[in-house]
């Protein structure tokens, strides 16, 4: 074996050990522990992990970001795709409308955020009527789907147009001449055959909005109540401002397993149906 | 560019360094960035009066947290400002700070202010641990042309002030201007209720189990959603800094905020005169400003100067009359004229803290509250507290 291998493996592997393996382990250690982030701390066993499924506060937490992660990700697929359909299609302005399509996931979430802030507290009321979306503790959370969809369809699309882009010409001619229709040819050829785009896709948009965090704090804060509080922020908040550092740590560690096991799940099931030519 | 400004910079470093050897450089910790200003100058003359010292005025963002992390190193400033808030107590109770009981420029502090400090915490019993240098008041602040508009007289009393609240919207102005979408914003008036409505001993029964807040609070809760009503329709999409800016330009006849907003609102350049009472027997004032120093200071005569010229009366009042705050001295008055209404409250010593420092932050009592005046239910709220005061204290035990 080739020295030039090491070269290049080893230095990856020393980074990625020492900035996330050794806070990992830190982390998993304070878990363990009662510090409120400074000063002194003892060692209290798995007594944090036991208070995390005693908490509704901890639970609500998870419903509400798994919820909020499922209808995000459906979304966010099937509106990617359909634009990277018609992206991928013989059409004027291709390119421009393919640079203008990207634009949202250049922005800034926490400017978006305030901007569709904004939107929502001023010029929604004002041009469909109604009141603030976002202040309603049972519809709060359509106004950040609605945002972190928009922001999320730029990036998915790109992978998507990066899929459709493989597929032969010769495969839609054959089926034209097969007489399929439009649909058909959807269904039975394409779809299919982006299959590991879609599962890619799938699993990084789970994945992400299950951290869900920027677009919250920029647009309720976990308001109204806590209405919409994800894990992130119930996280952030009790660990750094309410000083239960070493509780939310604990809750850090058993969302990252969730995370993980979540991930494994989607890979299995979506790989059982990607096809390969 | 950087690199152009790196070299004279470090060259100006290491040259104050040396300029520094004749005389003392003593660290001044500072958690307020809007007065950044103001302390320079303060600073200016103090240097001007004792050439041999040169003090190093250190201002971070995120105060709390930065202290906390310099006390973990053992490193604590030779003189510090620091907000009177449940971080001071905790630091205090730790024995971090100097006991100032013995201390003779304490005879111009107004004692009732002292208290609210130190019922923060204190190392031992009845030491002191920082000294007030100024305070803020959560009254309710008022327009002055409106009210003298409509004939209305600041109230007095609740009744007083619910009925001018109805008169208001009867002829169409707005009584409040809400910013509930900031949910800490609903806790200025929270404060003023539970300080006069609850026992005042709430606190230490509420910890031996001895109460609740089912038990002691449904009237703070009642008032609270009863004034409330009284305001805009969108008061849940509208935050801190559109509540300044739009009480600034007479949206409505009041505002309830406490007296730290006033430079806010004054920056939007209201044409009228902003005014303040409070309805309630006692006033809620908090600790704007303490000075301290350590336990066991490195330099302890020149710290000592330093707070003795901070505590003096004269640089209390220029500070104050900057900085809107009011002088925690037994005789001082604020000269503002929005201040001038509360300081009889501090005169007969009828002020008292903020009973929200004892409530954990973990509790999430900002939350609970904006639910609670989303959906008015009174029972929910108060049942959550509980059991959210119980979990914290479990988790802590």
């Amino acid at each position: 074996m080739s020295r030039a291998y090491y070269w290049m493996v080893v230095p990856a592997f020393v980074l990625f050990f020492l900035l996330h393996t050794v806070p990992v382990l830190q982390g998993f250690y304070y878990s363990l522990t009662d510090y409120p982030g400074y000063g002194e701390h003892a060692f209290v066993g798995i007594r944090n992990y036991v208070n995390l499924f005693k908490d509704d506060r901890v639970l609500e937490a998870y419903l509400f970001t798994f919820q909020f992660a499922i209808v995000a990700t459906i979304l966010t697929n099937v509106i990617a795709l359909a634009v990277a359909v018609g992206l991928n299609a013989r059409i004027r302005f291709q390119t421009a409308l393919r640079g203008i399509y990207f634009i949202p996931n250049v922005l800034a979430i926490l400017i978006v955020g305030y901007i569709f802030n904004y939107l929502f507290a001023n010029s929604v009321p004002a041009i469909f009527g109604g009141t603030n979306l976002l202040a309603d503790p049972d519809l709060a959370w359509i106004g950040i789907v609605i945002v972190a969809v928009w922001q999320a369809v730029a990036f998915n699309i790109v992978i998507y147009l990066a899929g459709l882009q493989t597929i032969p010409e010769d495969l839609h001619e054959a089926a034209m001449i097969d007489g399929a229709g439009r649909w058909r040819r959807f269904w039975s050829v394409v779809f299919p055959l982006i299959a590991p785009f879609f599962t890619v896709n799938m699993v990084l948009s789970a994945k992400n909005f299950l951290q869900v965090f920027d677009h919250i704090v920029a647009l309720t804060n976990g308001g109204p109540g806590s209405a919409t509080t994800s894990v992130s922020l119930l996280i952030y908040t009790g660990g750094f401002q309410g000083g239960e550092y070493a509780y939310q740590t604990a809750n850090a560690i058993v969302y990252f397993v969730i995370i993980v096991l979540v991930s494994i799940f989607q890979l299995r099931i979506l790989q059982r149906r990607e096809v390969t030519m | 560019m950087l690199r152009r400004l790196a070299a004279p910079l470090t060259l100006c470093l290491v040259m104050a360094g040396c300029a520094g050897d004749s005389r003392v450089t003593l660290d001044f910790f500072q958690f307020k960035p809007e007065a950044t200003e103001t302390f320079d100058k303060l600073i200016a003359a103090f240097e001007r009066e004792h050439p041999n010292i040169r003090v190093v005025q250190n201002h971070v963002p995120n105060a709390e947290t930065a202290i906390r992390a310099r006390l973990v190193r053992g490193d604590v400033p030779d003189v510090l400002a620091l907000s009177g808030n449940s971080v001071f107590g905790e630091l205090a109770e730790a024995g971090v700070f100097r006991d100032f009981s013995g201390y003779a420029g304490r005879q111009a502090i107004n004692p009732a202010v002292q208290k609210v400090l130190d019922d923060l915490g204190t190392y031992r019993r009845g030491e002191v641990n920082g000294l007030p240098m100024c305070t803020a008041a959560n009254p309710i602040l008022y327009n002055k042309a409106i009210f003298d508009q409509h004939g209305v007289q600041p109230p007095k009393t609740w009744d007083e002030l619910i009925a001018a609240a109805k008169r208001f919207q009867a002829a169409g102005v707005t009584p409040f201007y809400l910013t509930l979408k900031d949910a800490w914003t609903a806790l200025p008036t929270f404060n003023s209720l539970a300080a006069n409505l609850a026992p005042p001993d709430f606190f230490a029964g509420r910890t031996a189990d001895r109460t609740t807040f089912a038990q002691a609070y449904p009237d703070v809760a009642r008032r609270l959603a009863e004034l409330f009503q009284y305001g805009q329709p969108d008061r849940f999409s509208r935050g801190y800094d559109e509540g300044n800016r739009e009480f600034a330009q007479g949206k409505s006849a009041m505002y309830l905020q406490g007296t730290f907003a006033i430079p806010a609102i004054r920056e939007a350049e209201p044409d009228f005169e902003i005014g303040a009472f409070t309805p309630m027997e006692r006033l809620v004032t908090g600790v704007d400003v303490v000075i301290t120093m350590p336990r066991e200071p490195r330099r302890p005569r020149e710290s000592q100067l330093f707070v003795d010229y901070l505590m003096s009366p004269e640089v209390i009042r220029a500070y104050t009359r900057e900085q809107v705050s009011i002088p925690s001295l037994k005789d001082a008055e604020s000269d503002d004229p929005t201040l001038q209404p509360l300081m009889p409250y501090y005169a007969a010593g009828k002020v008292t803290g903020y009973p929200d420092h004892h409530i954990p932050l973990a509790v999430g009592l900002e939350r609970l509250v904006q639910q609670f005046l989303i959906d008015g239910d009174q029972r929910e709220l108060l049942a959550e507290l509980d059991s959210e005061w119980d979990k914290v204290m479990e988790r802590r035990s």
